[in-house]
């Protein structure tokens, strides 16, 4: 394990508000249970438990403030600096980042996603919804990694891709959902474990040609975009 | 031992001796304050960019509908669905606009100066509450005003047409008023416990998005009463159902607000009204306990 993801994990994890990270997988959890142990048919809790709070708002939300904090927290109070004057590649730094990133967003979406799923239908679908949820937080994870090193407003422009190009656009306009990353995790899904909890627009090889595509061009981007870095103060 | 040459000159300084203005003009000022910062203005272009780009499409949402309207004579949706289907935008606003206004002050450090001036701890915070719901109330109203002005000069049935054009509006700018004041306490109040903005406006976007799907899930439980109350659980849908209250059909289309909400309506207005208050009595709480430190 590199010292940059130590270092990484550490930055994470050594703050107290990460605790505040558990809320949103832990209702997902909650209401999967209650609902299940109240006799509630699945295809009726099934779809806004699953894909409206679990693939909708944890994973994205979740993504957003790990995938912006492990690189976009150190630029903000510029101790990056530290790291960018050692003797390393910098794919070095971006990778391990990356790995830290993906790796804390999918273990906090997947667990719950898969007891919710096994609740729901099946060990298939649970399994199915942790793979692509794992798959689609480091799709993600690379998109908001990508973000804080080309704008000094990451989260805003997090959320303005989350909340109006996804959430807003996703629902009127069907055209957008082919590049919409919680699109193609849920047709990922339910190519893996059929079933009529899910549903989506996108075929199937379009969303995995597009996640690889995404995942691997915007680390690419975040590895050059940080060899020509400048470091500047907060904006105004 | 040698004399003491040191001279001490005169140069002319005076106290200050014009009128000292009082607590209310400091309240004003920092009220001005705020409502600039909410729209960037007095700042640079980087500062503009999210703050107009939500008024930008809100308004353009808008200025669609009153076209429409115009060519085929049929309202595409009412004053009062309009601010509902805007409650994501208003969302994003929320989070762009709240941690600008306390986030910065406590990450600077600058709140000791604040308070060395004749204001009092709740002052700071009602300023900022109050012009981060105007600042929301604009972002809900202006785009009715265009609705409005749309609909009174294509309206066929004369100054009778302006005046009921006029009785829709203007509950819903009451009820635009209701969203502003709901959104803003709760969203500064999230705001104001970090000093990070992009925690906090990853904060505000968490608790608004994640207490929807309860509602969803609530609203398919065995019971009828879990599912007459299931709005209460998300502070957009506890709005909603005011509404629905309020407006009945003019929100949803027939008798469902009946079957959405069943008798629990005046449930729903105490419940905003309890959210709010308690939300500006966290709020000061919390401004006592920052300034202390």
């Amino acid at each position: 394990m590199s010292t940059v993801t130590w270092i990484t994990a550490r930055g994470l994890f050594g703050r107290r508000r990460f605790l505040l990270l558990l809320p949103l997988p832990a209702l997902l959890l909650v209401l999967a249970v209650t609902s299940r142990s109240l006799g509630v048919d699945p295809s009726q809790w099934g779809p806004p438990v699953l894909v409206g709070l679990g693939l909708a708002v944890v994973l994205p939300v979740v993504a957003l403030i790990v995938g912006t904090g492990v690189l976009g927290a150190e630029i903000d109070d510029g101790t990056v600096v530290h790291i960018l004057t050692k003797p390393l590649p910098r794919w070095q730094i971006v990778l391990p980042k990356l790995a830290v990133a993906a790796g804390v967003t999918a273990a906090t979406v997947a667990v719950p996603l898969y007891v919710a799923g096994v609740l729901a239908h099946s060990v298939r679908l649970g399994l199915a919804l942790a793979a692509a949820s794992a798959l689609g937080a480091l799709a993600y994870s690379a998109l908001f990694l990508a973000l804080s090193l080309v704008t000094r407003r990451p989260v805003l422009l997090g959320l303005v891709y989350v909340l109006i190009w996804e959430g807003l656009l996703g629902r009127f306009v069907d055209g957008t959902k082919v590049l919409s990353i919680q699109q193609w995790v849920i047709a990922l899904a339910d190519r893996m474990a059929p079933t009529d909890l899910l549903s989506t627009t996108v075929s199937v090889p379009v969303a995995a040609v597009l996640t690889a595509l995404v995942s691997v061009g915007f680390t690419v981007l975040a590895v050059d975009r940080l060899r020509s870095f400048s470091v500047a103060g907060e904006t105004s | 031992m040698p004399e003491p040459t040191g001279v001490i000159h005169d140069i002319g300084y005076q106290r200050y001796t014009g009128p000292r203005l009082g607590r209310r003009h400091v309240f004003g000022a920092l009220y001005v304050h705020g409502l600039r910062t909410a729209f960037g203005l007095g700042r640079s272009a980087k500062a503009k960019i999210f703050p107009w780009l939500v008024v930008g499409i809100v308004l353009v949402v808008a200025a669609g509908v009153t076209a429409v309207r115009s060519q085929t004579g049929q309202a595409v949706m009412t004053y009062a669905r309009f601010v509902d289907t805007m409650s994501w935008l208003v969302i994003f606003f929320v989070a762009v606009v709240a941690p600008e206004l306390v986030s910065r002050d406590l990450r600077s450090g600058v709140l000791p100066l604040y308070f060395s001036r004749p204001l009092p701890r709740g002052d700071y915070a009602l300023a900022k509450l109050g012009a981060l719901v105007t600042a929301l109330w604009l972002l809900l109203g202006a785009p009715q005003l265009v609705m409005f002005l749309g609909a009174a000069f294509t309206t066929k049935d004369g100054l009778h047409g302006v005046w009921t054009e006029l009785g829709d509006v203007l509950p819903s700018l009451l009820y635009a008023a209701l969203w502003a004041l709901v959104f803003a306490s709760v969203g500064l109040l999230i705001a104001s416990l970090t000093s990070k903005r992009a925690f906090a406006a990853g904060g505000i976007v968490a608790a608004f998005l994640m207490t929807a799907p309860i509602v969803g899930v609530l609203s398919i439980m065995p019971s009828r009463t879990v599912n007459e109350l299931a709005m209460l659980a998300s502070p957009s849908f506890l709005l909603h159902a005011v509404g629905l209250w309020a407006f009945g059909d003019k929100l949803e289309p027939g008798a469902a607000a009946d079957q959405m909400i069943g008798d629990f309506g005046p449930v729903y207005v105490g419940a905003a009204v309890l959210l709010v208050a308690g939300c500006v009595a966290l709020l000061l709480l919390r401004y006592r306990k920052v300034a202390a430190r």
